[in-house]
């Protein structure tokens, strides 16, 4: 078991920046999965954690050690590749052993420990086999088992599931999650798949472009997406992000734009801006057309099928909205329809930035007008910043 | 000794026919489903078929006649009858023949070896690892290909000279050890090998020198067979280089055979082909060794 502190962590190729400032705490039996789109930095920054490749810049920590600098084999840690990297001219035995034969470890503890690992892991009846006599899902076991039976301080994982089928996709993660229960060891895992992150994780860190975009339980993630960037990675189909301007109208705060009308609580004077709303489908609710101020009012476009759950795209202005919710929904395309939400489930980022925005009432305020500021946790490049305050009250 | 060229070269030139034949196995041809008519494939055959006669018939001339009676050397039937083993006495009357090939059987499993494994160590270190001024040195790699032999030849005999090395097989060995080939195709075959092999097993805590022992080598292991057996039969066939470093006719057998051409009675036609059976012997039966390596590195030429 390990603790990995990332410092200030970057690293540029010739061109491109593939990791940028990077700062992570991976707590002692953490299940961390850095979730991000292709070519985020996913990769670079797990191979930097394993030694693997060297840093431009920025330290790792291992257990209070320095070892931004220390050759793999002095880290403690297994991988598991995305391509599983199996010794093509080993049987499974030897594969599963080979960190241990590195090791010099005694023959008999060797043997011991590969047999304990195949039958936790069902191998047992493949160990003479050679790998490309495994399926792909036989070869994934052999490349976990590689790495567990030496008993490292962290596993390493870089997206040991994508190259299964669906099917055994969702046994799989709940074999690992069943394993990081029992072994209760720290785990980086790296996948762009949400699933993957919202089921395993204890603690998921999303990237994006090589930047920390937040960090926190999936739920959390999920619920309170700290930039418009992780609501719209998280979440099929991705949360509804519409431009619109927040102003104050008779006492409240309203938010505007071509078929789009929400007034939500009461507020002072405060400069109107333009703001980024956001909403997940899931929490749009249909409500009749004739119903007296819902926040939407659109056009039914399509309608999908998902088999259990129906999602249907509404135009609304130029925009377009997603409504999901159990099938049969109701609409038909063409349709005119209305659509309301609760109001604690609408998100506000900042257009710019993408921050998320938090409401500071104006009562709390030293500084008269109330205003939509992006959160205290935010970078301080941010100028908007300034006015950030503990005290904000939460949207 | 112009003999035991053709037919160590048509040997070389008569694997491919064989390969054909052993690599074919259901789903591993590489052209395109239902390509070749019969009539085609007819065709095809009938010309691998005269291309591997014209390979072979040399060969198989060579054995006829030394397998004759000494005195019917001259003989034009296709088979020797009746077999006499006379033309293989004589030659071993003529020249020491079991040392001879012992020699030249040690110098070129020597300079093979040494060249693979210069070969490898360089190719890996160009494959696997990143240091300034790779690019230049490796193009100096190549570059040395380009320097014909002669060119090297009389600094490098002074050198020896110099070491007293003359007239000594290491003498022979010791300046081939290192060739551009080998580098060359090696570097190729790791290039193409798949990095995340090499990842994992650092991660599985091993050194560098243990990757390369425990991991590179064995999968790259028909790609060294294959390259193993085209510098042994160079290494096997040099003539000039031991002529001239040795400067006797007694140490290898492709400097024994000259003996037995322009004599004073001519050429000695028993005794020449009979050594030279006897020269062809060896790499014919580490072809036969190596034969299932080589076959795998032409299929798969490197790692998927
Ligand atoms: N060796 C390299 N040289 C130059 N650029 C590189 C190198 N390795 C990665 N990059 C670049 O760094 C960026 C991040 O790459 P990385 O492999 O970390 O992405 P990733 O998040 O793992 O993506 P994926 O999900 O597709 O695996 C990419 O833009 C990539 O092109
Ligand atoms: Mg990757």
């Amino acid at each position: 078991m390990s603790r990995i502190q990332i410092d200030g962590l970057t690293k540029c190729f010739s061109k491109v920046t593939a990791v940028d400032r990077v700062s992570l705490d991976i707590n002692h039996g953490d299940f961390l999965v850095l979730l991000g789109p292709s070519g985020c930095g996913k990769s670079t920054l797990l191979r930097m954690i394993a030694g693997l490749i060297e840093p431009s810049s920025g330290r790792v920590l291992l257990d209070g050690r320095d070892v931004t600098f220390t050759p793999p084999r002095e880290r403690d840690m297994a991988m598991v590749f995305q391509s599983y990297a199996l010794y093509p001219h080993l049987t499974v035995e030897r594969n599963i052993g080979f960190p241990l034969r590195s090791r010099r470890r005694p023959r008999a503890e060797i043997r011991e420990k590969v047999r304990e690992a195949a039958e936790l892991l069902e191998l047992a009846d493949l160990l003479d086999r050679r790998p490309r006599q495994l399926s792909g899902g036989q070869r994934q076991r052999v490349a976990v088992g590689r790495a567990l039976v030496r008993d490292p301080g962290a596993f390493l994982m870089d997206e040991p599931l994508s190259n299964l089928d669906a099917k055994l996709r969702t046994a799989t993660r709940g074999q690992l999650r069943a394993l990081h229960h029992r072994l209760g060891s720290t785990i980086v895992y790296v996948t762009h798949d949400q699933v993957e992150a919202m089921t395993m994780a204890t603690r998921v860190a999303v990237l994006n472009a090589g930047r920390l975009e937040q960090v926190g339980s999936p739920t959390e993630v999920y619920d309170r997406p700290a930039s418009a960037f992780v609501a719209d990675f998280l979440g099929a189909p991705p949360m509804n992000l519409l431009p619109v301007r927040a102003e104050s109208h008779s006492g409240r705060v309203r938010l505007f734009a071509p078929g789009i009308e929400v007034a939500l609580w009461e507020a002072g004077d405060f400069p109107a801006r333009d703001i980024v709303m956001g909403v997940r489908p899931e929490h749009l609710v249909t409500v009749p057309t004739t119903a007296e101020s819902p926040m939407f009012r659109g056009r039914v476009e399509t309608v999908e099928n998902l088999g259990s759950e129906e999602v249907a795209q509404c135009a609304v202005g130029d925009a377009t909205l997603l409504v999901r919710g159990p099938r049969p929904l109701g609409l038909r395309p063409g349709e005119q329809v209305a659509v309301d939400a609760a109001a604690d489930r609408l998100h506000m980022f900042d257009q710019a930035s993408g921050h998320r925005l938090r409401w500071r009432a104006p009562d709390v305020s030293p500084s008269p007008p109330a205003s939509l500021s992006p959160p205290s946790s935010s970078p301080p490049s941010s100028p908007r910043a300034v006015f950030a305050s503990r005290s904000a009250r939460p949207v | 000794m112009a003999v035991s060229t053709t037919a160590v070269t048509a040997a070389a030139a008569g694997m491919p026919g064989e390969r054909r034949g052993e690599g074919r196995r259901p789903g591993e041809t590489d052209g395109p489903v239902g390509g070749g008519s019969p009539l085609g494939s007819f065709i095809g055959h009938a010309v691998l078929t005269l291309l591997s006669l014209a390979c072979v018939l040399p060969i198989g001339w060579m054995y006829a006649t030394s397998l004759r009676r000494p005195s019917d050397v001259y003989a034009t039937s296709p088979l020797p009858w009746p077999l006499s083993v006379g033309n293989y006495r004589h030659a071993a009357e003529v020249i020491p023949i079991g040392p001879m090939l012992f020699n030249t059987f040690a110098v070129a499993a020597l300079t093979a070896l040494g060249q693979l494994l210069t070969g490898l160590l360089a190719a890996y270190a160009f494959a696997a690892w990143r240091f300034p001024g790779q690019r230049p040195l490796y193009l100096l790699f190549v570059g040395t290909w380009l320097v014909p032999f002669q060119v090297t030849m009389v600094p490098n005999y002074t050198l020896l000279l110099r070491l007293g090395l003359l007239n000594t097989l290491a003498g022979v060995v010791i300046p081939t050890l290192c060739t551009a080939l080998s580098v060359l195709l090696l570097r190729q075959h790791m290039e193409s090998f798949p990095k995340e092999l090499l990842e994992a097993a650092r991660m599985d805590g091993r050194s560098s020198w243990s990757v390369l022992w425990t991991v590179v080598v064995p999968n790259l292991r028909p790609a060294l067979a294959a390259l193993g057996i085209v510098l042994f039969i160079n290494a096997w066939n040099e003539y000039f280089w031991p002529a001239m470093v040795l400067q006797r006719a007694n140490s290898m057998i492709q400097l024994g055979l000259r003996g037995f051409l322009g004599g004073t009675e001519g050429n000695d036609w028993g005794g020449l082909m009979a050594a030279s059976g006897l020269a062809c012997l060896p790499i014919f039966a580490l072809y036969v060794l190596l034969q299932r390596h080589i076959v795998s590195a032409f299929i798969h030429s490197g790692l998927k």
